[in-house]
This record gives C-alpha cells, structure tokens and sequence, in this order.
C-alpha cells in the first residue's frame, strides 16, 4: 500500500514537470502543441542511450534536455506558414514520425523492446529509502520548476507570452518577434519535459515507444482542461485529480470485484466523464487563469 | 520616382498595391517631414488604412519603396520597423481579456533584461520592471486610464481602448507616430484630451500621421492634410485649403462623370 502510493505520487510528480512543460506552451504561449509527448520520449531515450553507453545519469539527462529543445526549435520554426490549428496537426505527425522511428531503428533504440535496464538512481540506499529518495527528486524538480515557471508567467517574458496568445497583432505593434517568442516558449517547455521524460526512464528503468504514443499527449492536456490552462497552480491540481482518479480504479476493482478490462474502461470513462464535467461546468479549469493584479 | 531618398522624415515613392485585381493604392508617393502632423483623408476605401499597414510593415506592397529617416523599410518585417522608432495604432483596437490595462501598457515597454534575471530576480530584472510600471503609470494617467487599470483589457470602453493603443504605442518613445482614426467614437471631452496629447506630443518633436474623418479634428490638430481617392493621392495642402480645393470635394462629394460614393468599398 504505501509502495502504492509511492510509486503513485512518483508518476504524477513526473507527469506535472510534463504538464508544466505543456503549460507553457498551451496555456501561456497558446500554442496549441499536440505532439508534447515526443520531447518526453526524446529525455527517456537520450537517458536510455547515455547512460547504456557508460555516461552519467546527469549527461543523460542534459543531452536529453538539449535534443528536445532542438526539436522544440524545428517543431517552432516549421509553423511559419501554418495557422495555429494547422501547426497542432503537424505536431501530432511529428510525434507520430519520431516514435515510428523509435520503433523500427533497433541500433540506436532497441526497437519495439526499447531500452531496459536503465539504472536507477538510489539503488544504494535500499528498499523504502530509495524509492522515497526518488519521490522526493521528483518533487523537488516540480517545485522548482512551478516556482520558475510562475516566475516567467508573471515576468516580461510572459506578459509577451499571453499578448501573443491574445492578440498577436498588438504584440507585432509592440515590436516582440512572434517567431522568436514561439521558439522561446517550445524550446523552455520542452527542456523540463525531456527532464520529466529523463526521470521516468530511470523510474521505469526502461525507454520504449509506448512513451510517444498520442493518448499521453491527450492525457496532458486533459489535467490542464481540468485544472485551469496558464495557471501553474491549477496545472498541479490537474495532475493529482487524474492521477488520483487513475489511482483509485484498482481499489473499486478490488472493492466491487471487476474484471481488469472493465477497470480499465472505467478509468478511461473517468477521466472523460471529469473532463466533460469540466468543458460543461468550469470551462475555464478548477482554477481558472486569474488577472495578474499589479502593484 | 525611386531613386534615392531625399531627406524626408517619411518618404513613400511609388507604393501600389493590389487585392485580387481591385487596385486599392497606384502610385502613391508622400512625403512627411520631422515635426509635421499630417492628417490622411479621404472618403471609405480610398486606400488609407492599406497605406498605413504598408508604411508599418503589416501589408507587403506591390511596388514603391518606403523610407524612414534614411532607413529603407519596406519589405522589412513588422516589429523591426516598429523598434526603428515607428509606432502605430488600430482603428478598432482589441485588447486581452486576461490581462490588465496596466499589465498591456507594461507588456509594451522596450527595456529589456534577461530570462536568468527574470528567473532568479536579480536586482537589473527589478530596476527594468519598475522603470517599465513607472512608465506605464504615468501614461496611463496622462490618458486618463488611471481608474481602469486594473480591469481586464477587453472590458474597458471602446474609446478607452483607443487611448489604451496610444499609451502602447508611446511606451517605446517612437519618433514617429501614425493613428487611425484617434476619436471616432470617443466621447467629446476625452477627444479634447486627445488633441491636447497629440499637440503635447508634436512640441516634444514626435512626427505624427493621423487617419481622420472628423473635420474638425483636422482643423484642431494637422498642420498638412494628404487626400486620397480611389487609390491616388489627389491633394496636399493645409486644412483651411481643403474647403475650397475642387479635387477634394469631387472625392467627398461625387460630381458628374466620377463615380459615386456609395458604390465604393474597401
């Protein structure tokens, strides 16, 4: 049980550096991302790579973080000619690109296999530590990150941000370079990302396609609906109610004797029934992007 | 006609621009010298508003080239024209509704610091932030803003958001102004203040261009008026002169053999 919910906060705290990553983009910057997941696959395979090759955990995971914010700047600069809802179908196929790639170059990543055994980090400290050691890196990068990403929120940075989501043409007036501000906000969504991607690949020990497919895309941007687009807090809030609700299946399956394909189409029908409940009733989120009151 | 530039302040030569095959502006060249206050006429879908998104980079041209202080900037994107010190504001401007008044007119400050010291909160990422809220202080209430500042962008009035655009537009110090149309649909005793603002803002050496349809308005403020009809310049001279120049009053008015006004559209 408490393994359980260990292990629940591990991942949900690795899903929120994910989802504040997506945040910054979605949410601030209004860029409408749906290929998000693939810098998280690009963090968990530079991981798996790296440290296959004998380098740290460390070097993993700043490789990680500089490939995806590579991407981010390609993915930024490919958008040019597009609409904002063109430019979100060409995320998705790039997504979808990246981990066909994953999938069939078995030298670089190990195929449909993928990378196993990646080591863990807190091996050393035995059973509870390091599974608590784990839990509290991962809080601790979320807090960071939430800390910082508030900061750049309220900041120059992203008060241009939110004027480009708004009303890009006064942003143009104000002479902030669209492109530039776009590449910015991808490129800073994706390096904490990556980061997450980096720490579930140590988690997991293991880096395999199944961590690009689109439904986790789709399950990221469900917290922030549910939680509030472009408000850190609510992002967090997001995170746990999901997770919790994925959480709490196993229980009613044990309570109420389901079977485990049953349980697995109520978790499903959860999230869409909290989503929906969302979209109906608190369309701007639990908690909603507020007005940044100025001294 | 586009050879080099001579030393106007703002020299446009030979712009003309197209929408698919409706000739909006054909050869149309002006000339603005430092300190004027230049009002651009002309009767609806004469070609002002297009010659205004040529100038600032917001519509490519067909043909003309388009200089400023020396500086060639047609076919130059948007914001770079915008930070040579060239500022500009809409007709119908729209604001935010998640950001403040307030939180616009400091998102339009020019002094930079860097991500780091916005991130760590250096002491340069403070003294940059307070000139910005200073700054926009002050102009906010020079515009009379001060009471909406903390109200969402978008629920302001429509000619508060008017006065909102020119706060934007002057918290870069351009050197240069252009507005389209400054008080359309503004209460009369804030239009007064407009005007006041404008006049301010010329005796402190800034070149103001001003799309208006309001008579009286030119007669307060422009020193030179530009008319355009159809896409052609068809006169310059001072607002006392426009009464009595037959050009003019053949774009307003329409006379026999011209087409009248009401077929037009821009």
């Amino acid at each position: 049980m408490f393994d359980f919910f260990i292990s629940t906060l591990t991942i949900a705290g690795i899903y929120g550096l994910m989802a504040l990553g997506l945040n910054l983009q979605a949410g601030v910057a209004g860029l409408l991302n749906f290929g998000h997941i693939a810098f998280a696959g690009i963090g968990a395979y530079a991981t798996g790579i790296a440290v296959q090759a004998g380098w740290s955990p460390l070097a993993g995971a700043a490789i990680g973080m500089l490939a995806a914010m590579l991407l981010g700047w390609c993915i930024a600069r490919l958008g040019r000619q597009l609409g904002a809802d063109y430019w979100g179908i060409a995320t998705l196929a790039i997504a979808e690109i990246l981990r066909t790639i994953a999938t069939n170059e078995d030298w670089l990543t190990g195929g449909a296999n993928g990378i196993s055994g990646i080591a863990s980090l807190f091996d050393g400290l035995g059973r509870p530590w390091s599974a608590l050691a784990f839990l509290a890196l991962v809080l601790g990068a979320v807090a960071a990150f939430a800390l910082l990403a508030r900061r750049l929120a309220n900041g120059r940075f992203g008060r241009a941000l939110r004027l480009m989501r708004e009303e890009p043409q006064l942003a143009v007036c104000m002479g902030y370079d669209l492109r530039q501000l776009k590449s910015h906000a991808i490129m800073t969504g994706a390096a904490v990302t990556a980061l997450g991607g980096s720490l579930y690949a140590h988690y997991m020990s293991f880096a395999g396609p199944d961590y690009m497919v689109a439904s986790e895309t789709f399950l990221l941007w469900t917290m922030l609906m549910i939680g509030g687009l472009g408000n850190t807090a609510g992002v967090l809030v997001g995170v746990v109610l999901v997770q919790a609700a994925y959480a709490l299946v196993p229980f009613a399956k044990d309570y109420f004797h389901f079977s485990s394909d049953l349980a697995g189409a109520l978790r499903l029908g959860l999230i869409g029934a909290i989503l929906l409940g969302c979209l109906l009733w608190r369309n701007q989120g639990l908690v909603p992007e507020k007005l940044r009151k100025m001294p | 006609m586009t050879g080099a530039p001579t030393s106007a302040f703002l020299d446009i030569r030979a712009v003309a621009k197209s929408f698919g095959g409706n000739q909006v502006l054909e050869d149309v060249s002006v000339q603005i010298a430092p300190g004027e206050i230049v009002g651009l006429l002309g009767p609806n879908g004469s070609g002002k508003s297009t010659l205004l998104n040529i100038v600032t980079g917001f519509t490519p041209a067909d043909a003309g080239t388009v200089h400023f202080d020396g500086q060639r900037i047609d076919g130059v994107a948007a914001h770079r024209i915008v930070r040579t010190g060239m500022a500009r504001t809409f007709q119908l401007p729209s604001m935010p509704t998640k950001m403040s008044v307030m939180e616009v007119a400091m998102a339009a400050a020019t002094a930079h610091h860097g991500v780091f010291d916005t991130l760590l909160g250096t002491a340069g990422a403070r003294a940059t932030e307070r000139l910005a809220r200073d700054k926009a202080e002050r102009l906010l209430h020079e515009l009379l803003l001060t009471p909406v500042r903390d109200l969402p962008a978008a629920a302001i009035s429509g000619g508060q958001k008017k006065l909102l655009g020119i706060v934007c537009a002057l918290m870069a110090e351009p050197r240069m102004l252009l507005l389209d149309e400054p008080t359309a649909g503004v209460h009369p005793n804030l239009r007064r203040d407009i005007v006041a603002a404008l006049q301010r803002l010329n005796a402190q050496g800034m070149t103001l261009v001003i799309v208006e349809h309001d008579m009286h308005f030119i007669r307060d403020v422009c020193t030179r008026c530009v008319v355009l009809d159809r896409g052609h310049i068809v006169a310059s001279c001072r607002p006392d002169e426009l009464s009595s120049n037959e050009r003019v009053l053949q774009a307003y008015l329409g006379t026999a053999g011209t087409q009248p006004l009401a077929t037009e559209s821009a």
